[in-house]
């Protein structure tokens, strides 16, 4: 054990003096740059003795948070013991911890966990978010994607999706459970309806916990979810799972079928990654990029991402980018599509 | 029976080892630490220690973070009682007679009563949790949309009792603290109310801001209205336990108190507030002595903190049976849980009995171990009454401050406190009392959601208010409520007893 932690120790020492050595060749280059940019900027990246701020522009205790947490320690480890702390700013649909990342100094040591909410929705929803997701961010790696789940009281007679456009379309209706409304999950049943060409009766709830409750009580039948948050529910058999938003079956839950071979051609899901300031340091891009990776690929780390419903993501920063840009462009026009504006 | 106490038998081998009684320990002083500061909750302690338990056997990582939880009820008393600082929603409601109770030197016998009452509320939740907990989940899951909003209309309907003077104030009260919790993102349809393109608005006002800036702040800035000779310093420290006649006011309230939050801290969603809130109104509605109220009635101390201990134990049930966090801190308990890679839910009585019934002893242990913790110190906190002003109020607002902060690291927060601050100053001083404006702040947007969802499922039928049992009875209680105090008898018996 102690051969192992020293050999890590070396490699770390390693990694900090390369570090080092292409961060001075950034300082002479960052002449170029504005003042403000370049007195922020430290000879050495990551600064020794300088901690790492996360934000998580969420509450405590969800996914992201967790997930977070998770790869914060993992990070730490693999930047030579740089302490990488975690720190919630919850707020308007994630897009208040996301602002304050934008401005701010674009040193490497402020980031933010950047997601479908703050980057790809709430810029369209709210009307008053002051950031570009794209232009004002420098994004560094995918840390988890998570394909939603359409879940069903077992007694509610529905096992696919022709049950619930069968029932949708029966005198009563049907009432679908979300996490709120202009969520993922709930622009995920906008995009159904318009597919389907049904009307299902909108139920939405303020955040997944309580949503859940009254589809394992029956209150409601069906729930559009995330699958991390639904998928202790689905394995004890509280709920049933009907469809998957994701191309390929999941393999933590092979069973349920997508939504693609029920007839309906819908991918969509939540993600989040690593995100900094727009104009990082290219040496600091690389190294936490590298260190989000190598925390990624344990096998440990793997395990409990894929147990819990969620995909290990598996992206260069310029394919985070351009994915970024992407899901940014969709969820706009999905947004402009249900009417929902919160404004 | 004999399998329940052969668990029980199991459960404690599991919690008396040393390394969780040692973790139960850390989290008991840390809850009580954070308790007493205001406006550092658990939540934000738990998450911040998260990362510490993804080393720790799953066990004993959840033991220290139960004690956090209640070690914070407990704290969160002392407060109240001393300073009129409530940090959490159940809180508020101990500072109505606490802190006046404190006023007449009777501190020590107001945090006895809380720690005892609250011990004794804890074991027999503890009991319930572990005997009953499958067979009142279904319980829970048997309260629909409709019934929610029938609870908490049953809720304001008494809050308007609750204040002291005028109805139409309390009402007024009620009603605009109804209108600062629509303040923020409407859950039906994710449009901003009252936000003025804010963007820290959009989630709502904060209730650690509203209500400390409300009660603690504005009470310092009144106490700077006087000179400091007739307060703070005139303060007796008093006996510090409680007489015998205190404890024997106390033992009915405290029992009452217990049967009430054990059965509403079972609700998801609120339930140890609703209990704190409910166990007040009962108490000053049965006890002996609720000519006293107001005053500071030990009643109406012991009934609200033996309710809102025994609703925080119970609201594990949810959280063990079903795997559905009920509030805040259980959704960081579940997190927890799921990192160790343990789904909480129905199985896990049988595939973690160590966990199960390992909690369930440290419960237990924990709340023996708050009681050592806390009975000694009682003497300690009294005499925090006797530092002058000038070095007392600076900490209380530094710690009010930081704690403010601390729930959305952000200093929008801040501003509003002191925003509330000199709104509650305001409110004294115009004789209107702050407690039914929380109550309209908390059930209020509670209420309009739970209305409008069970609306949305009915496709705008109100009969559904009416039709079903849990609803309909929760509503003739309300309308009993209402015709007694519109009766004019009863009322004038009401001022009497106000008066008094």
């Amino acid at each position: 054990m102690s051969g192992r932690l020293l050999r890590r120790g070396m490699l770390n020492a390693a990694a900090l003096l390369a570090g080092t050595v292409a961060a001075r060749a950034h300082a002479q280059r960052s002449d170029v740059q504005p003042p403000e940019r370049a007195g922020a900027g430290a000879p050495a990246w990551p600064a020794p003795g300088q901690p790492i701020r996360v934000v998580v522009p969420f509450a405590p205790g969800g996914t992201t948070d967790l997930v977070a947490r998770l790869i914060a320690a993992g990070m730490q480890e693999r930047l030579g013991g740089t302490p990488v702390l975690v720190e919630n700013r919850p707020g308007a649909g994630a897009t208040l911890g996301s602002q304050f990342v934008a401005s701010s100094p674009a040193d490497g040591t402020t980031l933010v966990m950047s997601n479908v909410a703050s980057h790809a929705i709430g810029p369209a929803l709210y009307a008053n978010v002051r950031y570009d997701p794209v232009r004002d961010f420098t994004h560094i790696a995918l840390v988890v994607s998570n394909p939603s789940v359409w879940v069903a009281n077992p007694r509610s007679g529905l096992h696919s999706l022709a049950d619930v456009v069968r029932r949708a379309r029966s005198g009563r209706g049907l009432d679908i459970a979300t996490s709120g409304a202009g969520s993922s999950n709930h622009l995920l049943v906008v995009r159904f309806t318009q597919l389907a060409g049904v009307e299902l009766n909108h139920v939405p709830y303020r955040g997944a916990g309580p949503a859940m409750t009254d589809v394992i009580a029956g209150v409601v039948p069906l729930m559009s979810d995330s699958l991390p948050s639904a998928s202790a529910h689905i394995r004890q058999g509280s709920v049933r799972a009907i469809a998957m938003s994701s191309a390929e079956r999941h393999p933590g839950f092979p069973e349920v079928p997508t939504f693609r071979e029920q007839g309906f051609d819908l991918v969509s899901g939540s993600w989040f990654g690593l995100s900094g300031p727009a104009g990082l340091p290219a040496t600091a891009v690389e190294r936490l990029a590298r260190a989000v990776g190598a925390t990624l690929a344990a096998p440990e780390v793997r395990a409990r991402l894929i147990e819990t419903g969620g995909t290990p993501g598996d992206m260069t920063p310029e394919a985070y980018a351009e994915f970024v840009r992407d899901e940014h462009a969709r969820w706009a026009a999905l947004v402009r599509a249900s009417g929902a504006t919160a404004e | 029976m004999e399998s329940l106490i052969a668990n029980l038998a199991h459960g404690f081998s599991v919690a008396l080892s040393w390394q969780n009684l040692l973790f139960a320990f850390i989290g008991c002083m840390i809850g009580t630490a954070i308790g007493v500061l205001p406006g550092i909750g658990p939540v934000a302690t738990i998450s911040l220690l998260l990362p510490i338990t993804f080393g720790q056997p799953a066990t004993t990582a959840i033991i220290m973070l139960a004690g956090i939880y209640y070690g914070a009820q407990y704290g969160g008393s002392t407060t109240s009682i001393l300073l009129n600082l409530p940090g959490e929603v159940s809180a508020v409601v101990t500072t109505l007679e606490g802190y006046k109770m404190a006023r007449k030197g009777r501190a020590g016998a107001a945090l006895c009563v809380a720690a005892l009452g609250s011990f004794f509320a804890g074991s027999v939740a503890t009991v319930l949790v572990a005997a009953s907990g499958p067979l009142l989940t279904s319980v829970a899951l048997s309260f629909g949309p409709a019934d929610y909003f029938s609870l908490m209309l049953l809720g304001l309907i008494i809050a308007a009792v609750l204040a002291q003077g005028s109805v139409i104030k309390s009402i007024g009260m009620v009603v605009l603290g109804v209108a600062l919790g629509l303040v923020g993102t409407d859950v039906q349809t994710g449009q901003q109310r009252f936000t003025f393109g804010i963007p820290e608005l959009s989630d709502g006002l904060d209730f650690a801001a509203l209500a400390m800036g409300m009660f603690g702040i504005a009470e310092i800035i009144l106490n700077l209205d006087r000179p400091e000779a007739r307060s703070a310093l005139t303060v007796k420290v008093g006996s510090l336990y409680m007489t015998r006649e205190e404890v024997k006011r106390s033992i009915p309230s405290v029992l009452r108190g217990t049967a009430l939050g054990s059965v509403l801290g079972i609700l998801p969603g609120g339930g140890a507030a609703l209990a704190s809130f409910g166990s007040y109104m009962m108490e000053r509605r049965v006890s002996k002595n609720r000519h006293e109220f107001g005053t500071g009635a030990i009643e109406g101390v012991a009934g609200p903190e033996s309710a809102n201990n025994a609703a925080s134990q119970t609201s594990f049930i949810p959280l063990l049976t079903l795997g559905i966090p009920s509030n805040a801190v259980m959704a960081l308990m579940v997190g927890a849980l799921i990192i160790q890679g343990i789904q909480p839910g129905p199985r896990m009585v049988e595939a973690q009995p160590d966990l199960f019934w390992g909690l369930i002893a440290s419960m237990w242990i924990g709340n023996v171990m708050l009681l050592i913790i806390n009975l000694p110190m009682i003497g300690m906190w009294v005499r925090l009454l006797q530092v002058p002003y000038r070095y007392l109020y600076p900490s209380i607002l530094i710690f009010c401050s930081i704690g403010v902060y601390s729930i959305n690291n952000n200093v929008f927060d801040v501003y509003l406190t002191v925003l509330f601050a000199i709104a509650g100053y305001l409110f004294a001083k115009l004789r209107m009392e702050p407690a039914p404006l929380l109550i309209g702040f908390v059930l209020g947007p509670m209420m309009e959601e739970h209305l409008r969802r069970a609306m949305l499922l009915s496709r705008g039928d109100p009969m559904v208010f009416v039709e079903r049992p849990i609803s309909g009875t929760l509503l003739a209680i309300a309308a009993i409520a209402l015709g007694l105090m519109a009766l004019p008898n009863l009322r004038k018996k009401k001022e009497e007893a106000m008066a008094g």
